[in-house]
């Protein structure tokens, strides 16, 4: 039969044939006993074997695999291996596998495995996968960006800042007061820019998904401990009470401080600034082993979130009304951060509020993932 | 009296991060050493061994993290106090390993520290 349009192949072999065939990515199939029984023409050419080079060949000699730092993965780890023993995975794999071609190079892959099903049993298992070296360097050049950029926009911010804090503590000669005003003006001016370049750096880390997470054992503890200790100042000028509770069997537990901190560091702050003087702050840390997750909650007596804004509150550069009357300095950024990284971690965030009666934020976060 | 003074050595290529450091240690009664790159920086506390080294990270010709790790192939180096004092945030996997490896006592990002708190931390290495 000659077929010149797709229609003329409607239902038979050749037309699935021929998409196969002409498929951008590369499809390799195996049989139950992980030997190769089909590579398209696409794993043909990324991988530098002829399909009947490989076919009735066991799958790990023709993709041998391994991991970035070039450790080698054996096939007993392979997912297509694991479909195969009926495990359910049709794995979006977020770090690249990386592929070995027949001359021994190498290219990062990403993948997708199902099963071969035939009258209800699996037959095989069928692997499509792509190389994804463009998308890792556009990744890179990004997250290169991000460091050059913050390195850049904080040089001259650092020297504004050291140079007005020695004029400010008479290390160039006393001040007079109208001076001492001015300086402090050009400090505080200068110390929001250090809080907004912060606060963007954290919000292009985490779009671009460069935040590593690095759980080490943390003492939730004297984390918010220090954050509290950072908050001091500010609580004192409102006289504000602001307690923490822990529950007493809070162990050390796998979490990136440095993210946990950032969640912590604006809940608090955002509770301190939009309550009043005389406002009550409390932050409660408690650990359920049985669900494996750590609850927080931060609650204050402050302004609240207008119910007709609350659907808002977690947007990007969002900030409601009513603290925009208040307080003209914040950067819209924080819950939307706090928000990033708890859901990054596969943890949860919701809030209760009432306008001039106060908030309450909920966290919820599995041990290990922040 | 001068040989008592303690010894820091700035290594920043930021003319005006570096003078500010220069001027407020000078004021807390430390004997200054500056370098504005790496390679530079390297020779001076190899020749000069002083009390403690602020290194910046970003520099040209020979970066903080290579000359952190070249001070700790140095006899007298490897253990000598070093505080690295830069603007790159400590998020990046890679960099924070490479550091690291190179064990500096505190990792302070210029922006958020105050200059007096630097100070502070300095007087804190030395006295202990």
């Amino acid at each position: 039969m000659k077929a010149e349009t797709l229609s003329h192949l409607q239902g038979t072999d050749a037309l699935a044939k021929a998409v196969l065939e002409s498929l951008g990515e590369g499809v390799i199939v195996i049989d139950t006993a992980g030997k190769v029984a089909l590579l398209n023409r696409a794993a043909e050419e990324m991988m530098g074997w002829k399909s009947f080079e490989v076919v009735g060949r066991g799958v790990e000699d023709v993709i041998q695999k391994e991991t970035e730092e070039g450790e080698h993965i054996p096939y007993k780890d392979y997912i297509l291996k694991k479909i195969l023993e009926g495990k359910e995975i049709i794995v979006p794999v977020t770090k690249p596998y990386w592929f070995k071609r027949r001359d021994g190079s190498r290219f990062p892959a990403s993948l997708v495995a199902t099963a071969v099903r035939y009258d209800n049993h699996i037959v095989g298992a069928v692997e499509v996968f792509r190389d994804v070296t463009g998308e890792q360097e556009v990744d890179r050049a990004k997250t290169e960006f991000v460091s050059l950029a913050s390195h850049q926009l904080r040089t001259p911010l650092s020297a504004v800042n050291w140079y007005a804090e020695m004029l400010m503590a008479g290390d160039a000669g006393e001040l007079n007061e109208k001076q001492r005003k001015y300086m402090d003006e050009i400090y505080h001016g200068n110390q929001r820019m250090v809080e907004l370049v912060n606060a963007l750096l954290n919000v292009s880390r985490l779009e671009m998904a460069t935040f590593v997470v690095e759980p080490e054992p943390t003492n939730v503890m004297t984390l918010v401990r220090s954050v509290l200790d950072e908050l001091k100042p500010m609580v004192d000028k409102k006289y504000q009470t602001l307690t923490p509770t822990f529950s007493p069997d809070l162990p050390l537990i796998p979490a990136d401080p440095r993210l946990l901190r950032i969640v912590f560091q604006n809940l608090l702050s955002n509770a301190v600034k939009y309550s009043a003087e005389g406002g009550k702050v409390e932050c409660a840390v408690s650990c359920k082993k049985e669900t494996g997750r750590l609850s927080i909650r931060v609650s204050d007596n402050g302004m609240g979130i207008p119910q007709s804004q609350q659907n808002q509150i977690f947007l990007k550069l969002f900030r409601a009304d009513n603290v925009r009357e208040t307080d003209t300095e914040g950067t819209g950024l924080g819950l939307y951060i706090v928000k990033s990284i708890v859901e990054h971690s596969g943890g949860t965030i919701r809030f209760e509020s009432i306008e001039n009666k106060g908030t309450t934020f909920f966290v919820e976060l599995p041990l290990g993932k922040v | 009296m001068k040989d008592t003074l303690k010894k820091v050595l700035i290594v920043e290529d930021e003319r005006p991060l570096r003078e500010a450091l220069r001027d407020i240690l000078t004021n807390s009664g430390f004997s200054v050493l500056e370098a504005g790159e790496g390679e530079k920086g390297l020779a001076l506390a190899l020749t000069e061994h002083p009390d403690i080294i602020l290194l910046d990270l970003m520099m040209p010709k020979m970066n903080g993290t290579e000359m952190l790790k070249r001070l700790r192939a140095d006899i007298w180096g490897k253990d000598a106090a070093v505080i690295v004092l830069t603007n790159l945030s400590a998020d990046s996997g890679e960099l924070v390993r490479n550091v690291v490896r190179g064990t500096p006592l505190f990792f302070l990002v210029k922006s958020d520290w105050n200059i007096h708190d630097v100070v502070d931390k300095v007087q804190e290495v030395l006295t202990r």
